[in-house]
């Protein structure tokens, strides 16, 4: 094993080669190097993202030290941004870190495509008004860069994901399962006939497979059922009882893997509606030479699935089944024939793909055979996320949603609202609330924000107390520590879920009320 | 360079003073005061861990302003550390990790002093636990968890409130964690969350012996049965290279012969090891999560977690808080005892051999009303006693009678009343 493998070994079992690939090739964005923002560079820089580049034009105070891990006592008066990302990069020597003591607005009027040299930026404790430009032209960027933008106000933290969508292939669901015991294809039927249900021999019969003990009383269920499977609840108890009685011994293993099965199996193999939608969509159905991979292999399986010669209808096989009670041979040749269907219905698909990319004027390696096998494994789970801009949650709120979330007894959204009213405090009065020592005088004034904003959505402005618009105050927008960290794990776990496209990012507001220890997300 | 004294306490804990200088209308019991911030300059607090959760832990409270905090963690530096506990270096590798973490902090924050103790929990004895306001655990074993649960609850004098320590508990495996608050003798402990009857988990030793199907199942077998064939008394060093080599190879021999695809150097490592993945970002939100009680719990300034917050993030982020209850019959923190039917004309060995079913019971040693019925040591009172494993329960007893159960395994005793059927 080589030093990074051992070195990554632990987060290597999480997202594999490929995920640490992409994490090793990509260069993130850290604008202002505040607490919350180094302490997600940490859990960047740690597992072994390329590079990072730090733009911050402050310098560290004392304030900074109390609450940052990676500005120190020698760092003070000196450049922030200089600083951060030499603390930052020794924490991992195969990480390139860079700075810029600059604030981030100057640079990009200086240079507007600054930004598309980066594959991810993340923004810690800015105003508003900087967030909304710089999502702007992640938003535009000719590949869109995903923007992430996270505050923490006292024992408030809250973390914002913007980008135009995010396909995931790799969700890492728990079970990929795929044993089709209502509509076994000819193969399985086949072998599933082949055990002898008769045999006296005491060890043969105790490891049957469950798979052939459920296709064999499912098949009988069938024919005296016009061909259905158990649809009812009483049904499918009667199903199990049939199984039941099939026992010899209290002690048959393999009968008791089957009649517990039988809930899950008697629920029908279809084509989720989540998949349905991916097949409907625009990008599926009009493709283009632009067109990403996973469009066009949504593509490729959509058509698969509509040929019911090729497919009976159903998503490519899986190929994987559980672990059972069976003689080795018999589980490894039943296990043989579910990759050998899964390595046919890939082989189809894979023509499939071959077809468009040269209807699109493409190279027929464009879309290489692993990616078109994982896709095939994981069909049933695909997931495509489109995120609302920052543009749209102004400008066009989701008023019936908001005013239901309100709704709820204790609601983390009420910190949204009161987080949104600090900025709104900040355009008018160049601070946010409570950060000087009257901080008191602050609580009407915030309060006047807080119900413009709730007035603009039409929601009564008594649903958020004057005591919790006090406690935001009572909060002066300080920084400390272990909200920091809190919201340093939680962003930094979202991006690496960005980046390797593996598992399934939050959508797409996420608030942590580290008075009350709940969170939230929130999709507004 | 700066002059350390030009560093005030005012300005660098600006975010903290805040709410602690402040009062609040959500808590209105809360009142700030100057004796809260000595207090955490001048408390003692015990971090258990140095590990992935432990550097977290330390770094958070070193930045809330504690000041005298101490470390206890029994291993040294892996490689295979580097990705997450961040307190280690290369260099580091093969140091202790508690004496490495203590002088990383030390140097990096101005004004705090980490003490580290590079040993195991159970060096310790109750006096050394008695000097902390509270103590926090970072651990990746049941079994320490319990150990120090078991301790802290058997402190408790309900008539001296200083030996009240509150135990703030975190864990960890890939995506996904738990933060609880144990307040011993108050709150559920960690006991209540055990089950004793649960069975353990492993492969059964037929199908590794007999009909393996799984990579795993031909791992194990090279593992259990093999190896010991093979090397005879030797036990296996899973921290060695060369014999994890030996594992694989032979797993991998087995596997070939089955047709049974999957054995990988990883995977041996994994089903050996009993590997948890691990990565920075999880530690850093339970630790925080850790750290916040802390800080709540030292302050006052806001209610701390009433008691258990599960977090997941592989799907979204969620986290789940509820306030875990307290088991009546618990072992560790309740006074009743646990029931338990069995028949009177059944000997002693056969309860004894029914309770080793359980896990932790591997040799349990058996008194009524202060009265030894059997002892497992020391080696000429376990002879004297031996006789009374073969005579029947209710001649041993009463039904009702209470049992008292101690084993080296467990970290309390067990009082069982056993009822005849």
């Amino acid at each position: 094993m080589d030093a990074k493998t051992q070195k990554y070994d632990r987060q290597l079992r999480l997202w594999g080669s490929g995920g640490q690939q992409a994490l090793e090739s990509a260069h993130i964005l850290l604008i202002n190097a505040s607490a919350v923002g180094c302490e997600i560079l940490k859990n960047l820089v740690l597992p072994g993202i390329g590079q990072f580049t730090v733009v911050d034009q402050g310098t560290v105070t004392q304030s900074d030290i109390g609450s940052n891990f990676f500005l120190d006592a020698d760092s003070l008066g000196k450049s922030r941004a200089e600083r951060a990302a030499e603390l930052l990069g020794e924490l991992n020597e195969d990480v390139s870190g860079h700075w810029v003591a600059k604030d981030i607005l100057s640079l990009l009027t200086e240079n507007p495509s600054f930004l598309s040299q980066f594959s991810m930026v993340i923004a810690s404790d800015i105003t508003r008004q900087t967030a909304e430009k710089v999502s702007s032209l992640c938003w535009t960027n000719l590949n869109a860069i995903p923007f992430v933008w996270v505050k923490t106000v006292g024992l408030l933290g809250t973390a914002r994901v913007i980008l135009p969508e995010h396909v995931i292939v790799e969700t890492h669901p728990d079970n990929v399962a795929d044993i089709r015991i209502d509509s076994p294809f000819p193969e399985l039927s086949n072998y599933a006939k082949s055990f002898d249900f008769n045999t006296q021999d005491t060890l043969e019969f105790g490891h049957i497979p469950y798979v052939a003990i459920l296709l064999k009383y499912m098949d009988e269920w069938k024919q005296e059922h016009d061909g259905k499977i158990p649809g009812t609840y009483a049904e499918k108890n009667q199903l199990k009882a049939n199984i039941r009685s099939g026992m010899r011994s209290g002690d048959d293993e393999n009968f008791d893997e089957a009649i517990n099965s039988v809930l899950r199996s008697c629920q029908p193999t279809v084509v989720p509606n989540a998949i349905k939608a991916i097949f409907s969509d625009p990008k599926c159905e009009t493709l283009t030479a632009e067109s990403s991979s996973f469009w066009i292999l949504a593509r490729a399986v959509r058509d698969f699935v509509n040929d019911h010669g090729k497919s009976g209808g159903l998503l490519p096989l899986s190929g994987t089944i559980p672990d059972m009670k069976a003689q080795t041979d018999s589980y490894v040749t039943l296990q043989s024939i579910y990759k050998t269907k899964a390595k046919k219905d890939v082989q189809e698909v894979s023509n499939l793909v071959y077809i468009i990319l040269e209807s699109l004027g493409l190279a027929p390696g464009s879309i290489a055979s692993e990616e078109i096998e994982t896709f095939c494994k994981y069909s049933a789970f695909l997931k495509v996320i489109r995120y609302r801009s920052l543009e749209e949650e102004y400008t066009l709120p989701k008023t019936k949603q908001i005013a239901s979330w309100l709704s709820e007894e204790d609601s983390a959204f009420a910190q949204y609202v009161l987080l949104r009213a600090s900025d709104s405090f900040f355009d008018d009065h160049g601070r946010y609330p409570g950060e000087g020592n009257d901080w008191e005088e602050d609580v009407d004034h915030l309060h006047a924000n807080v119900a413009t904003l709730l007035q603009s959505w039409g929601i009564d402005t008594e649903v958020i107390s004057k005591d919790q618009t006090h406690e935001i105050c009572r909060f002066g927008k300080g920084a400390i520590h272990n909200i920091a960290s809190f919201m340093g794990g939680v962003a930094s776990q979202e991006v690496i879920k960005l980046i390797t496209h593996q598992y399934i990012p939050m959508d797409n507001t996420f608030i942590f009320d580290g008075a009350r220890s709940v969170t939230a997300v929130f999709a507004v | 360079m700066v002059d350390a004294q030009t560093i005030t306490d005012n300005e660098r804990w600006a975010g903290i003073y805040k709410l602690l200088d402040r009062n609040s209308l959500i808590h209105p019991e809360f009142e700030p005061q100057e004796e809260i911030k000595e207090f955490i300059q001048s408390c003692k607090i015990l971090v258990i861990g140095a590990g992935g959760l432990g550097c977290e832990i330390l770094k958070n409270l070193a930045l809330s302003g504690f000041c005298d905090i101490h470390v206890i963690d029994m291993d040294t530096i892996d490689v295979s550390n580097l990705n997450r506990q961040f307190l280690f270096r290369r260099a580091d590798v093969g140091k202790p990790k508690a004496v490495t973490a203590a002088a990383f902090i030390n140097k990096r924050v101005q004004g705090v002093t980490v003490t580290p103790h590079y040993c195991k929990i159970q060096d310790m004895d109750e006096d050394f636990y008695s000097e902390f306001a509270l103590v926090i655990c970072g651990l990746d074993s049941i079994e320490a968890r319990r150990w120090m649960n078991a301790t802290l609850v058997g402190m408790r004098d309900e008539d001296n409130p200083d030996s009240l320590k509150p135990l703030i508990d975190g864990g960890t495996e890939g995506f996904k964690g738990q933060a609880r608050v144990i307040l011993p003798g108050i709150t559920s402990c960690y006991e209540c969350s055990m089950d004793m009857l649960s069975k353990p988990t492993g492969f059964p030793l037929c199908t590794i012996a007999n009909t393996p199907r799984l990579p795993e199942h031909c791992i194990e077998w090279a593992h259990i049965l093999e190896w010991p064939n093979k090397h005879g008394e030797r036990k296996m060093d899973t921290d060695d290279p060369k014999d994890i080599q030996w594992l694989y190879e032979t797993a991998l021999a087995r596997a070939k012969q089955y047709n049974i695809q999957g054995v990988t150097y990883s995977l041996t490592q994994g089903v050996v090891k009993n590997i948890i993945p691990a990565i920075a970002a999880t530690n850093a939100i339970i630790a925080a999560s850790c750290c916040n009680e802390a800080l709540k719990i030292a302050t006052t300034c806001a209610k701390n977690l009433n008691n258990y917050m599960m977090y997941s993030g592989n799907d979204s982020v969620y986290t789940y808080t509820f306030e875990h209850q307290r088991k009546d019959d618990c072992p560790v923190c309740s006074t009743s005892a646990t029931k338990l039917d069995f028949k009177g004309d059944k000997t002693l060995e056969e309860l004894m051999d029914y309770l080793k079913e359980k896990p932790d019971v591997y040799k349990p040693s058996f008194a009524v009303g202060g009265k030894p019925l059997y002892m497992q040591a020391p080696k000429q009172l376990e002879e004297a006693m031996r006789p009374n494993l073969q005579k029947p329960l209710s001649e041993l007893f009463s039904s009702g009678d209470e049992l008292t159960i101690t084993d080296s395994t467990l970290p309390f005793s067990l009082q069982v009343i056993v009822t005849f059927i």
